[in-house]
């Protein structure tokens, strides 16, 4: 190797990479998935369900919200991902070494009505995952989820799965937390997290805005504005919460990750927030620095849905106006009908960043948080 | 590109034989691969219409999705039912494409490569 090339780390292709994580690759379980995962009670209540109609919805202890989208009128073709050959199917396609496999489903978990039955069926889909999907010899990891209807049958989830190595993360489905994230009720779940060294995935659903947003939700009344407008907003929601709370002081080792809401909102807010802060400080005395500092060194970003693709003077001046190049990491959203193909994001950022920041956000910032 | 059934119109040289014109009914389409080129020929409301097969967004297989119509309004800003069977979504991302035109039903931007499809003696040929 010439001495030129040794000091070159440029990446041009996917090629250059020597790792690719994708770190919100979802999976398309079902209930019917995983209700054999379930405990008693909940086990024999549900798994012996008569012949008898379900009137086409009663069956289903996942809310639904009815949007139409492009996969409801089939105008677009989202891969089912319940099996290792389905995993191996969206490998190949998004070309990752390692993924960290999230639902789809339990995006809703938090909106499920019956709060003992949400908690069992966090245990269930994690025991599904572990059975059926995890594999770390394929680089196949999991976000294990839990119930935020109950914090401390959450926390002792995650001690229970503490020591499994094809968990990486725990994922709180946040678009229907009530109360939201900074709340007290939830330091049990975050104490349990921090001792097991597993960062938190907070990651909403569209339709989960009929729960936390729900007259805004009725007056929209199509897909596009909810689906654009929904991510971010509760987002923004419950970081304003957890940083007024202190929740970033009260558990220093604890990393949080803000996953498929878009970018620009983000160096935004963290602006908006501390410009705020500077006028009221006594709103939040647990802070010990600037609401962004917390943000820059304790939550981490992923990249799907990559807007401004067409735009990379946008782009470039966004992931560096929130320090991406040490905070955000790729991720496709694959199976998903609005999921990022692996050098979306690339392909624009090669123009600006050097090949050691490309490096970082497609596997390396994700290598060292998630301890693989 | 509409269907051209004169082939005096095109230069020999740059005709490229599909298949048959019996091969694909009425609402269907083939994708073929000529030199290098993924193109699907549609034949759709008794016209032949051809793109490329790759999607200007991120790649994706974009004639290889659902073949439909879609919703716009009347003058009286009603909801209507539109361009049936002339509109193919990309499976990957539901972007939809005027096979009549290439064009992306959002924006001028992301256009698919459109051919001219000629029918001579019973058989397709694409022009480029």
């Amino acid at each position: 190797m010439s001495a030129e090339a040794t000091e070159s780390t440029t990446v041009r292709s996917l090629d250059d990479l020597e790792v690719i994580v994708d770190t919100d690759f979802h999976l398309t379980e079902r209930q019917e998935d995983i209700f054999p995962y379930l405990e008693d009670p909940f086990y024999s209540l549900l798994n012996s369900q008569s012949e008898g109609d379900d009137y086409g919805y009663l069956g289903r202890v996942y809310p639904a919200h009815g949007m139409l989208y492009s996969v409801t009128v089939g105008k677009a073709d989202s891969p089912t991902v319940r099996t290792p050959e389905d995993v191996q199917k969206g490998k190949d396609l998004i070309e990752w070494d390692k993924a960290i496999a999230t639902p789809t489903q339990n995006l809703y978990l938090g909106a499920v009505h019956h709060d003992d039955l949400a908690a069992a069926l966090a245990k269930a889909y994690n025991r599904w995952l572990l059975d059926n999907i995890i594999d770390t010899d394929e680089g196949v990891y999991g976000a294990a989820v839990v119930a935020p209807q109950k914090p401390v049958k959450a926390a002792e989830e995650v001690d229970d799965l503490a020591d499994e190595s094809g968990i990486a993360a725990v994922m709180i489905p946040s678009g229907s937390v009530d109360p939201t994230l900074g709340n007290e009720v939830y330091y049990p779940l975050y104490e349990a997290c921090e001792r097991a060294g597993l960062p938190i995935m907070m990651h909403n659903a569209a339709g989960t805005m009929m729960t936390r947003f729900p007259s805004q939700w009725q007056s929209l009344n199509r897909a596009l504005p909810v689906h654009a407008t929904s991510h971010n907003m509760m987002h923004q929601v419950n970081l304003a919460d957890m940083l007024t709370q202190g929740v970033p002081v009260r558990f220093p080792d604890l990393d949080f990750v803000i996953q498929e809401s878009g970018l620009g909102w983000y160096p935004y807010f963290m602006r908006r927030f501390d410009h705020d802060y500077m006028g009221a400080k006594f709103d939040a005395p647990m802070l010990e620095k600037k609401p962004s500092e917390y943000l820059r060194d304790q939550f981490y970003v992923t990249s799907q849905p990559v807007e401004g693709a067409d735009d990379p003077e946008y782009l470039n001046q966004v992931v560096r106006l929130f320090g991406g190049e040490d905070s955000l990491m790729f991720s496709s959203d694959y199976p998903h009908f609005d999921f990022d193909y692996t050098d979306a994001l690339m392909k624009i950022m090669r123009s600006e960043f050097s090949g050691d920041e490309i490096k970082n956000i497609y596997g390396e910032t994700a290598e060292q948080l998630y301890q693989f | 590109m509409a269907t051209n059934t004169e082939p005096q119109n095109a230069d020999a040289e740059n005709l490229h034989h599909v298949t048959s014109a019996d091969d694909i009914e009425d609402g269907e389409r083939v994708v073929v691969d000529i030199e290098g080129r993924e193109i699907a020929v549609f034949h759709s409301n008794g016209e032949y219409h051809a793109l490329s097969n790759y999607c200007t967004h991120q790649g994706g297989p974009a004639c290889e999705g659902l073949l439909s119509g879609t919703i716009d309004v009347d003058e009286d800003d009603e909801l209507i039912w539109t361009c049936d069977k002339e509109i193919v979504a990309c499976p990957w991302h539901g972007w939809e494409f005027d096979i009549t035109s290439g064009e992306h039903l959002a924006s001028d931007k992301y256009r698919l490569p459109s051919y001219d499809v000629h029918v001579i003696d019973g058989d397709l040929y694409v022009e480029f």
